[in-house]
């Protein structure tokens, strides 16, 4: 494998993914790099969100689904791991933002309480958590004076670098952002996009996303997905200017999708 | 048939839908006016705390009322938490299975089943078998027996009207699922819940079959001191004295009738405030 120089955060190993038989990913291979934004591209219907949605074991709580193949954390095979503490590892962001219906606070502090996170339950303790992760997201500044107003009456992008905050809060190790964009104006896509740029440092971010500029702004390297396979993975720049299969090429200059 | 036009066949449907709706509520408003005319003649504050003398024909109905209230509040104190964790179960835990799709079925028909028979199924089980006797816990145990569907239909009703959004988030976030239930799912569910027992304590107030051989007395003038006591009940002591008394003064009988009328009125009342309430404090 010639990824062999950088450190496999996670590894996944022949997936295959089914619902009620019906199989939406098929032998997929492919390793993320620590520290890297992979970024997944793919025609509606290419199965972007079922391999997210595997990759923290969301898909489990569906009954109809079922799935072949392993996927390794760290060495670690996830679907051997606790289910929570997994999640706690592998954090996910939705298309759309779903703000819980509490305060600001409430919404970052929320799973590291029920989590255990804080230890002394401190005031203080909670305050410091709540503000860096604000500043993570690129919110603090907008919000630092209305902490107590409720998270339903931000705006559509706040509420986005909300859940990205509340994500934050936890101190994950992957984060998985399935078109956190889809429903955002520019500017908003902007702030979203800066603030995984900054993430990069410290979390490895998968980012699927069905703006293929996008995706050629903020990926290390780029998947693309077709009728639930992998047709291509490599560095974002080169699988841009010369991908090596014909579907690729197709996808990325418009031809179908 | 005539074609009409489409102005005036809707002008037509109107006019036949507000008749129907005049229909329906007309013989309820009729029944509450004849019922306070003749009634609230005998209504006064020692009608409501005094005890019945002279064969129930005088004095006042305080054992009814607090007959009633006693088995009600025992009804639902027993009836709200198990109904509650079985919509929670239902809803939250259960796979879809045939059983759990047989349970759902049964629950919704066991709410068709008629009053009497729980009444019955209550004299043998509680107060024979298991030697209750006639008394608050049997009638409380037949009444909650007999709620439970309606409760657990009502409360999952209310747990579905959170959005499946919210638990999602949750879960994501590697939050347990009690975790996610006890936090997200049940603070929002609780308005909903909490108007659904509302309403069943209004209307199991009004039940008779399943009390009259549980733990309704005929005649009874002193307070209940526990559990095991029989007592007086509002609608069994209505069916008495208008049908088993005779000389019955009239306007006793329909001051009862209001009585029990406005304890239940006035249930349904404080549902739809709270009801108000929550869905104006709603943050989604
Ligand atoms: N919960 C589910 N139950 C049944 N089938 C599902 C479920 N989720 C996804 N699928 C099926 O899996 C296939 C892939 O869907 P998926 O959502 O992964 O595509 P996607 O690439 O994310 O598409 P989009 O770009 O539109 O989000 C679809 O055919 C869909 O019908
Ligand atoms: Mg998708």
């Amino acid at each position: 494998m010639k990824t062999n120089l950088y450190q496999n955060k996670m590894l996944i190993d022949d997936l295959s993914c089914f619902f009620s038989n019906k199989c939406v990913l098929e032998n997929v291979s492919l390793s993320i790099i620590k520290n890297e934004i992979l970024t997944i591209i793919g025609p509606s219907n290419s199965g972007k969100t079922s391999f997210l949605r595997t990759l923290n074991r969301m898909n489990d709580f569906n009954s109809d689904f079922s799935r072949k193949g392993n996927v390794f954390l760290d060495e670690e095979n996830i679907f051997h791991m606790n289910m929570e503490k997994l999640r706690m590892r592998v954090g996910m962001l939705f298309a759309m933002p779903i703000p819980l219906p509490m305060t600001v606070y409430e919404n970052v502090i929320y799973a590291p309480k029920r989590l255990g996170v804080i230890k002394h339950g401190k005031k203080s303790e909670m305050d410091a958590i709540v503000e860096q992760a604000l500043r993570d997201a690129s919110l603090w500044d907008e919000v630092k004076d209305r902490l107590d107003s409720s998270a339903m009456k931000m705006s559509g992008g706040q509420q986005q670098r909300l859940c990205i905050a509340r994500i934050l809060a936890i101190n994950p190790e992957v984060i998985l952002f399935d078109e956190p964009c889809s429903g955002l104006d520019p500017i908003s896509t902007a702030k979203v996009e800066e603030t995984m740029i900054a993430l990069k440092k410290r979390y490895t971010i998968v980012l699927v996303t069905n703006n293929v500029k996008q995706a050629s702004r903020v990926g290390d390297r780029t998947a693309f997905f077709l009728m639930g396979r992998l047709i291509e993975i490599g560095g974002t720049a080169k699988l841009f200017v010369s991908p090596k299969e014909q579907k690729t090429n197709d996808y990325i200059t418009g031809r179908f999708g | 048939m005539i074609k009409l036009n489409p102005k005036l066949s809707q002008k037509f449907a109107v006019a036949f839908l507000f008749c129907a709706t005049i229909v329906a509520i007309i013989p309820v408003v009729i029944i509450i006016f004849i019922i306070i005319k003749n009634g609230y003649s005998a209504i006064s504050l020692e009608f409501l705390t005094a005890m019945p003398t002279n064969g129930m024909r005088s004095g006042g109905i305080f054992p009814a009322i607090v007959g009633t209230l006693s088995i009600v509040f025992c009804a639902i104190l027993i009836t709200l938490p198990i109904g509650v964790c079985a919509a929670i179960y239902l809803n939250e835990y259960a796979k879809d299975t045939l059983l759990t799709r047989l349970i759902k079925l049964a629950i919704v028909n066991l709410a068709g089943i008629p009053s009497v028979v729980y009444g019955l199924f209550g004299l043998g089980i509680f107060v024979m078998f298991l030697g209750f006797g006639v008394s608050i816990i049997a009638g409380a145990l037949t009444l909650s027996i007999m709620e439970l569907p309606v409760i657990i239909t009502t409360a999952r009703g209310a747990l579905n009207s959170v959005p499946p959004a919210f638990r999602e988030a949750s879960l994501a976030l590697g939050v347990s699922r009690w975790q996610t239930i006890r936090h997200i799912v049940l603070p929002n569910a609780l308005p909903g819940i909490l108007t659904g027992a509302i309403l069943s304590i209004a209307r199991i107030s009004g039940e008779t079959a399943p009390i009259l051989f549980t733990a309704a007395a005929f005649y009874l003038p002193h307070i209940p001191r526990s559990p095991f006591d029989q007592v007086m009940a509002l609608p069994y002591h209505l069916y008495i004295i208008s049908t088993q008394i005779p000389n019955m003064p009239k306007n006793i009988i329909f001051a009862t009738a209001l009585v029990l009328l406005m304890m239940v009125l006035s249930m349904s009342l404080i549902a739809i405030i709270a009801r108000i309430y929550f869905r104006k404090r709603r943050k989604w």
